[in-house]
Protein backbone atom coordinates (compact mmCIF):
# COMPACT_ATOMS: atom_id res chain seq x y z
CA UNK A 1 0.00 0.00 0.00
CA UNK A 2 1.49 3.31 -1.01
CA UNK A 3 0.92 6.28 1.28
CA UNK A 4 -1.08 9.19 -0.11
CA UNK A 5 1.93 11.46 -0.14
CA UNK A 6 5.18 9.49 -0.37
CA UNK A 7 7.94 10.82 1.87
CA UNK A 8 11.58 9.88 1.36
CA UNK A 9 14.42 10.82 3.66
CA UNK A 10 17.31 11.65 1.35
CA UNK A 11 19.86 12.51 3.99
CA UNK A 12 20.04 12.19 7.74
CA UNK A 13 22.76 11.39 10.25
CA UNK A 14 21.62 8.94 12.93
CA UNK A 15 24.32 8.48 15.54
CA UNK A 16 25.33 5.16 17.02
CA UNK A 17 23.02 3.16 19.29
CA UNK A 18 24.56 3.91 22.69
CA UNK A 19 23.54 0.92 24.84
CA UNK A 20 24.50 -2.38 23.23
CA UNK A 21 25.15 -5.96 24.30
CA UNK A 22 27.29 -5.18 27.40
CA UNK A 23 24.47 -3.19 28.99
CA UNK A 24 22.01 -6.00 28.24
CA UNK A 25 24.40 -8.45 29.87
CA UNK A 26 24.77 -6.15 32.86
CA UNK A 27 21.01 -6.09 33.36
CA UNK A 28 20.93 -9.85 32.94
CA UNK A 29 23.53 -10.57 35.59
CA UNK A 30 22.12 -8.14 38.18
CA UNK A 31 18.77 -9.81 37.54
CA UNK A 32 20.21 -13.28 38.15
CA UNK A 33 21.87 -12.06 41.31
CA UNK A 34 18.76 -10.40 42.72
CA UNK A 35 16.59 -13.38 41.80
CA UNK A 36 18.79 -16.02 43.38
CA UNK A 37 19.30 -13.88 46.48
CA UNK A 38 15.58 -13.57 47.06
CA UNK A 39 15.01 -17.32 46.65
CA UNK A 40 17.90 -18.03 49.00
CA UNK A 41 16.42 -15.68 51.59
CA UNK A 42 12.99 -17.28 51.29
CA UNK A 43 14.67 -20.63 51.94
CA UNK A 44 16.63 -19.37 54.95
CA UNK A 45 13.72 -17.55 56.52
CA UNK A 46 11.44 -20.53 55.83
CA UNK A 47 13.57 -22.26 58.42
CA UNK A 48 12.91 -25.90 57.45
CA UNK A 49 15.94 -28.19 57.30
CA UNK A 50 15.23 -29.43 53.80
CA UNK A 51 15.25 -25.85 52.45
CA UNK A 52 18.85 -25.39 53.56
CA UNK A 53 20.61 -26.46 50.38
CA UNK A 54 18.60 -23.88 48.39
CA UNK A 55 19.65 -21.16 50.79
CA UNK A 56 23.28 -22.14 50.29
CA UNK A 57 23.13 -22.28 46.49
CA UNK A 58 21.44 -18.90 46.25
CA UNK A 59 23.80 -17.34 48.76
CA UNK A 60 26.80 -18.20 46.61
CA UNK A 61 25.20 -17.35 43.26
CA UNK A 62 24.12 -13.86 44.31
CA UNK A 63 27.55 -12.30 44.96
CA UNK A 64 29.07 -14.29 42.08
CA UNK A 65 26.66 -12.84 39.50
CA UNK A 66 27.13 -9.43 41.00
CA UNK A 67 30.87 -9.56 40.44
CA UNK A 68 30.27 -10.38 36.77
CA UNK A 69 27.68 -7.64 36.31
CA UNK A 70 29.71 -4.42 36.71
CA UNK A 71 32.50 -5.86 34.54
CA UNK A 72 30.16 -5.30 31.62
CA UNK A 73 29.82 -1.66 32.58
CA UNK A 74 33.58 -1.20 32.68
CA UNK A 75 33.92 -2.76 29.25
CA UNK A 76 31.18 -0.52 27.90
CA UNK A 77 32.48 2.81 29.22
CA UNK A 78 34.66 4.68 26.78
CA UNK A 79 36.78 5.97 29.69
CA UNK A 80 36.98 2.95 32.01
CA UNK A 81 39.91 4.42 33.94
CA UNK A 82 37.60 7.21 35.11
CA UNK A 83 35.16 4.86 36.85
CA UNK A 84 36.17 6.42 40.16
CA UNK A 85 34.44 9.63 39.10
CA UNK A 86 31.27 7.76 39.99
CA UNK A 87 32.44 6.91 43.47
CA UNK A 88 33.65 10.14 45.04
CA UNK A 89 30.25 10.63 46.72
CA UNK A 90 30.97 14.36 46.88
CA UNK A 91 27.93 16.55 46.25
CA UNK A 92 29.66 18.78 43.71
CA UNK A 93 30.97 15.85 41.71
CA UNK A 94 28.19 13.32 41.78
CA UNK A 95 24.71 13.94 40.43
CA UNK A 96 22.30 12.53 43.00
CA UNK A 97 19.41 12.83 40.57
CA UNK A 98 20.86 10.31 38.12
CA UNK A 99 19.64 6.69 38.34
CA UNK A 100 23.23 5.62 37.67
CA UNK A 101 24.18 7.22 40.98
CA UNK A 102 21.49 5.23 42.80
CA UNK A 103 23.08 2.23 41.12
CA UNK A 104 26.59 3.11 42.27
CA UNK A 105 25.43 3.23 45.89
CA UNK A 106 23.54 -0.06 45.54
CA UNK A 107 26.38 -1.75 43.69
CA UNK A 108 28.79 -0.79 46.45
CA UNK A 109 26.59 -1.93 49.37
CA UNK A 110 24.68 -4.93 48.06
CA UNK A 111 27.67 -7.19 47.18
CA UNK A 112 29.15 -6.59 50.63
CA UNK A 113 25.92 -7.43 52.41
CA UNK A 114 25.38 -10.43 50.12
CA UNK A 115 28.88 -11.74 50.83
CA UNK A 116 28.46 -11.38 54.60
CA UNK A 117 25.12 -13.15 54.26
CA UNK A 118 26.73 -15.99 52.30
CA UNK A 119 29.40 -16.31 55.00
CA UNK A 120 26.84 -16.71 57.78
CA UNK A 121 24.74 -19.14 55.73
CA UNK A 122 27.77 -21.37 55.18
CA UNK A 123 28.98 -20.96 58.76
CA UNK A 124 25.56 -22.21 59.81
CA UNK A 125 24.92 -19.15 61.95
CA UNK A 126 21.13 -18.99 61.59
CA UNK A 127 20.63 -15.84 63.63
CA UNK A 128 23.03 -13.59 61.71
CA UNK A 129 22.12 -15.18 58.39
CA UNK A 130 18.52 -14.15 59.04
CA UNK A 131 19.51 -10.59 59.96
CA UNK A 132 21.54 -10.16 56.79
CA UNK A 133 18.81 -11.86 54.79
CA UNK A 134 16.30 -9.25 55.90
CA UNK A 135 18.81 -6.43 55.34
CA UNK A 136 19.65 -7.76 51.91
CA UNK A 137 16.11 -8.10 50.53
CA UNK A 138 15.45 -4.39 49.91
CA UNK A 139 18.99 -4.02 48.55
CA UNK A 140 18.59 -6.97 46.18
CA UNK A 141 15.24 -5.72 44.94
CA UNK A 142 16.54 -2.18 44.43
CA UNK A 143 19.75 -3.28 42.75
CA UNK A 144 17.64 -4.67 40.01
CA UNK A 145 14.74 -2.24 40.25
CA UNK A 146 17.02 0.74 39.68
CA UNK A 147 18.11 -0.64 36.32
CA UNK A 148 14.45 -0.30 35.36
CA UNK A 149 14.68 3.37 36.33
CA UNK A 150 17.74 3.82 34.12
CA UNK A 151 15.59 2.89 31.16
CA UNK A 152 12.37 4.52 32.37
CA UNK A 153 14.06 7.91 32.75
CA UNK A 154 15.51 7.77 29.25
CA UNK A 155 12.46 9.66 28.16
CA UNK A 156 13.35 9.94 24.51
CA UNK A 157 12.77 6.22 24.00
CA UNK A 158 9.09 5.37 23.83
CA UNK A 159 9.62 1.71 24.71
CA UNK A 160 11.49 2.55 27.92
CA UNK A 161 9.59 5.52 29.21
CA UNK A 162 6.99 3.65 31.25
CA UNK A 163 6.41 3.31 34.97
CA UNK A 164 6.07 -0.43 34.41
CA UNK A 165 9.78 -0.80 33.68
CA UNK A 166 11.18 -1.26 37.24
CA UNK A 167 8.45 -3.78 38.15
CA UNK A 168 8.91 -5.65 34.91
CA UNK A 169 12.63 -5.85 35.57
CA UNK A 170 12.18 -7.11 39.12
CA UNK A 171 9.72 -9.79 38.03
CA UNK A 172 11.92 -10.96 35.17
CA UNK A 173 14.83 -11.05 37.63
CA UNK A 174 12.82 -13.46 39.76
CA UNK A 175 12.08 -15.61 36.71
CA UNK A 176 15.72 -15.94 35.69
CA UNK A 177 16.90 -16.29 39.29
CA UNK A 178 14.51 -19.17 39.99
CA UNK A 179 15.49 -20.85 36.72
CA UNK A 180 19.17 -20.66 37.62
CA UNK A 181 18.42 -22.06 41.09
CA UNK A 182 16.52 -24.99 39.58
CA UNK A 183 19.44 -25.86 37.33
CA UNK A 184 21.90 -25.68 40.21
CA UNK A 185 19.64 -27.68 42.53
CA UNK A 186 19.17 -30.40 39.90
CA UNK A 187 22.93 -30.58 39.29
CA UNK A 188 23.45 -30.96 43.02
CA UNK A 189 20.80 -33.62 43.29
CA UNK A 190 22.17 -35.66 40.37
CA UNK A 191 25.91 -35.36 40.94
CA UNK A 192 26.54 -34.53 44.59
CA UNK A 193 23.99 -36.62 46.45
CA UNK A 194 25.34 -40.07 45.54
CA UNK A 195 25.76 -41.18 49.14
CA UNK A 196 22.55 -39.64 50.48
CA UNK A 197 19.72 -41.86 51.64
CA UNK A 198 16.74 -42.52 49.45
CA UNK A 199 14.56 -40.42 51.75
CA UNK A 200 16.85 -37.39 51.54
CA UNK A 201 16.90 -37.50 47.78
CA UNK A 202 13.14 -37.80 47.76
CA UNK A 203 12.84 -34.66 49.90
CA UNK A 204 15.28 -32.80 47.69
CA UNK A 205 13.27 -33.75 44.60
CA UNK A 206 10.02 -32.45 46.14
CA UNK A 207 11.82 -29.20 46.86
CA UNK A 208 12.94 -28.85 43.26
CA UNK A 209 9.44 -29.53 42.01
CA UNK A 210 8.22 -26.84 44.38
CA UNK A 211 10.66 -24.44 42.72
CA UNK A 212 9.15 -25.47 39.38
CA UNK A 213 5.78 -24.22 40.62
CA UNK A 214 7.40 -20.97 41.71
CA UNK A 215 8.92 -20.62 38.27
CA UNK A 216 5.53 -21.06 36.65
CA UNK A 217 3.97 -18.37 38.85
CA UNK A 218 6.81 -15.95 38.09
CA UNK A 219 6.54 -16.57 34.34
CA UNK A 220 2.79 -15.91 34.43
CA UNK A 221 3.35 -12.58 36.22
CA UNK A 222 6.08 -11.69 33.76
CA UNK A 223 3.97 -12.50 30.71
CA UNK A 224 1.08 -10.52 32.18
CA UNK A 225 3.29 -7.43 32.61
CA UNK A 226 4.68 -7.79 29.08
CA UNK A 227 1.13 -8.08 27.77
CA UNK A 228 0.21 -4.84 29.56
CA UNK A 229 3.24 -3.02 28.22
CA UNK A 230 2.67 -4.18 24.65
CA UNK A 231 -1.04 -3.35 24.69
CA UNK A 232 -0.27 0.19 25.82
CA UNK A 233 2.59 0.92 23.43
CA UNK A 234 0.44 -0.33 20.54
CA UNK A 235 -2.03 2.45 21.18
CA UNK A 236 0.02 5.38 22.52
CA UNK A 237 2.41 7.67 20.61
CA UNK A 238 3.69 7.09 17.11
CA UNK A 239 7.20 6.26 18.29
CA UNK A 240 5.71 3.77 20.73
CA UNK A 241 3.79 2.14 17.92
CA UNK A 242 6.95 1.88 15.84
CA UNK A 243 8.68 0.25 18.81
CA UNK A 244 5.81 -2.22 19.07
CA UNK A 245 6.15 -2.87 15.36
CA UNK A 246 9.86 -3.64 15.76
CA UNK A 247 9.16 -6.11 18.56
CA UNK A 248 6.03 -7.80 17.27
CA UNK A 249 6.55 -8.20 13.55
CA UNK A 250 9.66 -6.20 12.68
CA UNK A 251 13.38 -6.51 13.14
CA UNK A 252 13.21 -7.92 16.69
CA UNK A 253 10.27 -10.28 16.19
CA UNK A 254 12.47 -13.37 16.36
CA UNK A 255 14.06 -12.29 19.64
CA UNK A 256 10.87 -10.96 21.20
CA UNK A 257 8.02 -13.17 20.03
CA UNK A 258 10.06 -16.23 19.12
CA UNK A 259 12.62 -16.47 21.91
CA UNK A 260 11.25 -14.35 24.75
CA UNK A 261 7.54 -15.11 24.60
CA UNK A 262 7.30 -18.59 23.05
CA UNK A 263 10.61 -20.31 23.84
CA UNK A 264 11.27 -18.53 27.14
CA UNK A 265 7.70 -18.13 28.34
CA UNK A 266 4.95 -20.33 26.95
CA UNK A 267 6.92 -23.55 26.46
CA UNK A 268 8.49 -23.55 29.97
CA UNK A 269 5.09 -22.65 31.39
CA UNK A 270 3.62 -25.72 29.73
CA UNK A 271 6.46 -27.90 30.98
CA UNK A 272 6.21 -26.85 34.63
CA UNK A 273 2.45 -27.36 34.75
CA UNK A 274 1.88 -30.39 32.50
CA UNK A 275 1.67 -33.42 34.83
CA UNK A 276 3.81 -35.69 32.65
CA UNK A 277 6.71 -33.27 32.36
CA UNK A 278 6.64 -31.35 35.62
CA UNK A 279 8.03 -34.20 37.72
CA UNK A 280 10.91 -35.01 35.38
CA UNK A 281 14.29 -33.47 36.12
CA UNK A 282 15.20 -33.52 32.44
CA UNK A 283 12.16 -31.52 31.41
CA UNK A 284 12.49 -29.18 34.34
CA UNK A 285 16.10 -28.34 33.56
CA UNK A 286 15.17 -27.92 29.88
CA UNK A 287 12.44 -25.48 30.88
CA UNK A 288 14.88 -23.57 33.10
CA UNK A 289 17.48 -23.24 30.36
CA UNK A 290 14.81 -22.01 27.95
CA UNK A 291 13.63 -19.48 30.52
CA UNK A 292 17.12 -18.13 31.06
CA UNK A 293 17.64 -17.74 27.33
CA UNK A 294 14.25 -16.06 27.10
CA UNK A 295 15.07 -13.53 29.80
CA UNK A 296 18.34 -12.71 28.08
CA UNK A 297 16.39 -12.10 24.88
CA UNK A 298 14.11 -9.83 26.91
CA UNK A 299 17.04 -7.72 28.14
CA UNK A 300 18.39 -7.48 24.62
CA UNK A 301 15.13 -6.53 22.94
CA UNK A 302 14.28 -3.95 25.57
CA UNK A 303 17.72 -2.35 25.52
CA UNK A 304 18.65 -2.47 21.84
CA UNK A 305 15.13 -2.65 20.39
CA UNK A 306 14.15 0.38 22.45
CA UNK A 307 16.90 2.38 20.79
CA UNK A 308 16.21 1.18 17.27
CA UNK A 309 13.46 3.68 16.63
CA UNK A 310 15.10 6.70 14.96
CA UNK A 311 14.87 9.88 17.01
CA UNK A 312 15.51 12.50 14.44
CA UNK B 1 16.70 27.28 36.38
CA UNK B 2 14.02 29.91 36.56
CA UNK B 3 16.26 32.79 37.62
CA UNK B 4 15.18 34.91 34.67
CA UNK B 5 15.72 38.07 36.63
CA UNK B 6 18.60 38.32 39.02
CA UNK B 7 19.73 41.09 41.30
CA UNK B 8 23.25 42.30 40.50
CA UNK B 9 25.40 44.09 43.05
CA UNK B 10 24.29 47.51 41.78
CA UNK B 11 20.69 46.87 42.87
CA UNK B 12 19.43 47.44 39.33
CA UNK B 13 17.55 44.52 37.77
CA UNK B 14 19.67 42.79 35.17
CA UNK B 15 18.23 40.30 32.77
CA UNK B 16 19.73 36.84 32.47
CA UNK B 17 21.13 36.17 29.02
CA UNK B 18 19.42 33.13 27.50
CA UNK B 19 20.65 32.15 24.09
CA UNK B 20 18.40 30.67 21.47
CA UNK B 21 18.59 29.70 17.82
CA UNK B 22 15.95 30.40 15.21
CA UNK B 23 15.96 28.54 11.91
CA UNK B 24 13.99 30.34 9.21
CA UNK B 25 13.35 27.50 6.79
CA UNK B 26 11.93 29.85 4.16
CA UNK B 27 15.52 30.97 3.68
CA UNK B 28 17.29 27.58 3.92
CA UNK B 29 18.52 26.13 0.63
CA UNK B 30 19.89 22.90 2.09
CA UNK B 31 23.50 23.63 1.14
CA UNK B 32 24.97 21.92 4.24
CA UNK B 33 27.37 24.84 4.81
CA UNK B 34 26.47 24.82 8.49
CA UNK B 35 27.45 21.13 8.76
CA UNK B 36 30.79 21.82 7.13
CA UNK B 37 31.52 24.97 9.14
CA UNK B 38 30.74 23.09 12.34
CA UNK B 39 32.95 20.17 11.38
CA UNK B 40 35.85 22.47 10.73
CA UNK B 41 35.33 24.74 13.73
CA UNK B 42 34.86 21.95 16.26
CA UNK B 43 37.07 19.26 14.74
CA UNK B 44 34.16 16.85 14.55
CA UNK B 45 35.51 13.42 13.56
CA UNK B 46 34.62 11.53 10.43
CA UNK B 47 31.12 10.09 10.45
CA UNK B 48 29.92 12.23 13.38
CA UNK B 49 27.93 15.43 13.26
CA UNK B 50 27.09 18.16 15.71
CA UNK B 51 25.06 19.93 13.08
CA UNK B 52 23.53 18.42 10.01
CA UNK B 53 20.69 19.14 7.63
CA UNK B 54 18.09 16.42 7.25
CA UNK B 55 16.77 16.39 3.69
CA UNK B 56 13.34 15.04 2.79
CA UNK B 57 11.54 14.77 -0.52
CA UNK B 58 7.81 14.30 -0.76
CA UNK B 59 4.92 14.17 -3.12
CA UNK B 60 4.42 12.60 -6.54
CA UNK B 61 5.34 14.26 -9.83
CA UNK B 62 4.40 16.97 -10.65
CA UNK B 63 3.38 17.90 -7.08
CA UNK B 64 6.68 17.51 -5.30
CA UNK B 65 8.75 19.43 -2.80
CA UNK B 66 11.99 19.11 -0.90
CA UNK B 67 12.36 20.08 2.74
CA UNK B 68 15.31 20.72 5.02
CA UNK B 69 15.76 20.48 8.75
CA UNK B 70 19.03 21.92 10.06
CA UNK B 71 19.62 20.06 13.32
CA UNK B 72 21.49 21.18 16.43
CA UNK B 73 21.53 20.37 20.09
CA UNK B 74 18.43 22.13 21.37
CA UNK B 75 20.25 23.27 24.51
CA UNK B 76 17.04 22.49 26.33
CA UNK B 77 15.81 24.47 29.32
CA UNK B 78 15.08 21.14 31.06
CA UNK B 79 17.80 18.94 29.56
CA UNK B 80 17.22 15.28 30.37
CA UNK B 81 20.86 14.61 29.46
CA UNK B 82 21.92 16.86 32.33
CA UNK B 83 19.54 15.24 34.78
CA UNK B 84 20.82 11.79 33.93
CA UNK B 85 24.59 12.35 33.73
CA UNK B 86 25.89 10.63 36.87
CA UNK B 87 29.15 12.55 37.27
CA UNK B 88 28.08 16.09 36.38
CA UNK B 89 30.16 15.98 33.23
CA UNK B 90 27.14 17.50 31.54
CA UNK B 91 26.32 20.86 33.08
CA UNK B 92 24.31 23.95 32.20
CA UNK B 93 25.79 27.41 31.85
CA UNK B 94 23.92 30.46 33.11
CA UNK B 95 23.13 31.43 29.53
CA UNK B 96 21.36 28.11 29.03
CA UNK B 97 24.03 26.31 27.03
CA UNK B 98 24.40 22.65 27.95
CA UNK B 99 28.08 21.70 28.08
CA UNK B 100 30.08 18.48 28.43
CA UNK B 101 33.21 18.68 30.58
CA UNK B 102 35.65 16.52 28.64
CA UNK B 103 37.78 15.85 31.70
CA UNK B 104 34.90 14.44 33.72
CA UNK B 105 32.94 12.45 31.13
CA UNK B 106 33.29 8.71 31.78
CA UNK B 107 31.64 7.70 28.54
CA UNK B 108 28.75 5.80 30.07
CA UNK B 109 26.60 7.04 27.16
CA UNK B 110 23.55 7.45 29.35
CA UNK B 111 23.10 10.99 28.05
CA UNK B 112 23.08 9.67 24.48
CA UNK B 113 20.46 7.12 25.42
CA UNK B 114 18.33 9.76 27.15
CA UNK B 115 18.46 12.66 24.71
CA UNK B 116 15.26 12.60 22.64
CA UNK B 117 16.93 14.30 19.67
CA UNK B 118 19.94 12.06 18.95
CA UNK B 119 22.41 14.94 18.90
CA UNK B 120 25.19 13.44 21.02
CA UNK B 121 27.99 11.24 19.77
CA UNK B 122 31.14 9.53 21.04
CA UNK B 123 34.28 11.14 19.75
CA UNK B 124 36.33 8.10 18.68
CA UNK B 125 39.61 9.96 19.20
CA UNK B 126 38.98 11.58 22.55
CA UNK B 127 36.68 8.79 23.71
CA UNK B 128 34.15 11.06 25.37
CA UNK B 129 30.71 12.35 24.50
CA UNK B 130 30.44 15.59 22.56
CA UNK B 131 27.64 17.64 21.08
CA UNK B 132 26.74 21.05 19.69
CA UNK B 133 27.20 23.81 22.28
CA UNK B 134 26.44 26.70 19.99
CA UNK B 135 30.17 27.35 19.79
CA UNK B 136 30.31 28.54 23.39
CA UNK B 137 34.01 29.32 22.96
CA UNK B 138 33.20 31.70 20.11
CA UNK B 139 30.32 33.32 22.00
CA UNK B 140 32.69 33.99 24.90
CA UNK B 141 35.03 35.71 22.44
CA UNK B 142 32.20 37.86 21.14
CA UNK B 143 31.68 35.92 17.90
CA UNK B 144 28.64 34.13 16.52
CA UNK B 145 28.47 30.32 16.20
CA UNK B 146 30.32 29.10 13.10
CA UNK B 147 27.16 27.78 11.44
CA UNK B 148 25.35 31.10 11.91
CA UNK B 149 28.31 33.01 10.57
CA UNK B 150 28.52 30.85 7.47
CA UNK B 151 24.84 30.42 6.59
CA UNK B 152 24.54 31.96 3.14
CA UNK B 153 20.78 32.42 3.16
CA UNK B 154 20.85 33.96 6.65
CA UNK B 155 18.45 31.23 7.69
CA UNK B 156 20.09 30.87 11.12
CA UNK B 157 19.41 33.66 13.58
CA UNK B 158 21.14 33.44 16.93
CA UNK B 159 20.90 35.65 19.97
CA UNK B 160 19.63 36.42 23.44
CA UNK B 161 15.94 35.58 23.64
CA UNK B 162 15.62 37.51 26.90
CA UNK B 163 16.64 40.76 25.22
CA UNK B 164 13.49 42.23 23.64
CA UNK B 165 15.57 44.23 21.16
CA UNK B 166 17.48 41.30 19.70
CA UNK B 167 16.63 40.15 16.20
CA UNK B 168 15.74 36.67 17.42
CA UNK B 169 13.29 37.97 20.04
CA UNK B 170 11.57 40.14 17.47
CA UNK B 171 11.30 37.28 14.99
CA UNK B 172 10.07 34.88 17.68
CA UNK B 173 7.43 37.42 18.67
CA UNK B 174 6.13 38.04 15.16
CA UNK B 175 6.25 34.60 13.53
CA UNK B 176 4.62 31.22 14.06
CA UNK B 177 7.42 29.03 15.42
CA UNK B 178 7.67 25.37 16.39
CA UNK B 179 10.19 23.23 18.23
CA UNK B 180 10.99 19.54 17.94
CA UNK B 181 9.04 17.19 20.24
CA UNK B 182 7.62 19.89 22.55
CA UNK B 183 5.48 17.18 24.19
CA UNK B 184 8.53 15.79 26.00
CA UNK B 185 8.84 18.87 28.17
CA UNK B 186 12.54 19.39 27.54
CA UNK B 187 11.77 22.94 26.34
CA UNK B 188 14.06 22.99 23.31
CA UNK B 189 15.63 26.34 22.41
CA UNK B 190 16.06 25.80 18.69
CA UNK B 191 12.98 27.26 17.01
CA UNK B 192 11.85 26.72 13.45
CA UNK B 193 9.80 28.90 11.11
CA UNK B 194 8.12 26.98 8.30
CA UNK B 195 9.18 23.49 9.36
CA UNK B 196 7.45 20.60 7.64
CA UNK B 197 5.66 18.09 9.85
CA UNK B 198 6.76 15.12 7.75
CA UNK B 199 10.37 16.23 8.02
CA UNK B 200 10.17 16.76 11.77
CA UNK B 201 8.65 13.30 12.26
CA UNK B 202 11.57 10.89 12.85
CA UNK B 203 9.61 7.86 11.73
CA UNK B 204 8.29 9.25 8.44
CA UNK B 205 9.96 8.22 5.22
CA UNK B 206 12.25 5.61 6.76
CA UNK B 207 12.01 1.85 6.67
CA UNK B 208 12.00 1.30 10.40
CA UNK B 209 13.45 -2.20 10.09
CA UNK B 210 16.44 -1.03 8.10
CA UNK B 211 17.58 2.21 9.68
CA UNK B 212 21.30 2.54 9.22
CA UNK B 213 22.65 3.73 12.55
CA UNK B 214 26.26 4.74 12.77
CA UNK B 215 28.53 1.89 13.83
CA UNK B 216 29.66 1.98 17.46
CA UNK B 217 32.94 3.86 17.47
S1 LIG C 1 18.90 18.35 22.74
FE1 LIG C 1 19.53 16.51 23.86
S2 LIG C 1 21.70 16.84 24.31
FE2 LIG C 1 20.84 18.84 23.77
S3 LIG C 1 20.23 19.73 25.77
FE3 LIG C 1 18.40 18.72 24.92
S4 LIG C 1 18.44 16.67 25.85
FE4 LIG C 1 20.51 17.54 26.10
S1 LIG D 1 28.67 9.80 28.70
FE1 LIG D 1 29.71 11.48 29.81
S2 LIG D 1 28.36 13.26 29.61
FE2 LIG D 1 27.17 11.44 29.04
S3 LIG D 1 26.10 10.82 30.92
FE3 LIG D 1 28.02 9.63 30.84
S4 LIG D 1 29.50 10.88 31.96
FE4 LIG D 1 27.77 12.24 31.50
Amino acid sequence: MEPISPVTVLYNAPHQIPFQLPISQYFYFTGLSAGSFVISVIAVLGGKVEYKPLGKIGAILAPLCLILAPMNLLVDMTQPARFWHLMTYLPGYVNWKSPITYGVILLSTYPISATIYAYFVYAGNQKYAKIFAILGIPLAISVHGYTGFILALGKGRALWNTALMPTLFIVSAMVSGIALMIIMAILRNVFFMKDATEEEREKDATLIHGLGGFLGAAIITDLFLIFNAVLVILTSSKEAFEAAHLLLWGKFALEFVGIEIVLGGLIPLFIVFYPKTKSSFKWLSFASVLTMVGIFAMRFTVVVGGQSVPLH
Amino acid sequence: MSNDVEEPAGGEKKRRVRYGMLVDLRRCVGCQSCSVACKSENEVPLGKFRTWVKVVEKGRYPDVSRHFLPSFCNNCEKPICNRNCPVKATYVRDDGIVMVNMHRCIGCMYCMASCPYDVRYINPLRKIVQKCHWCAHRLDAGLLPACVETCLGRALIFGDINDPNSEISQLLATNPVVTLKPELGTQPHVFYIGADADTMDPTRGVDIDHVHFHEPY
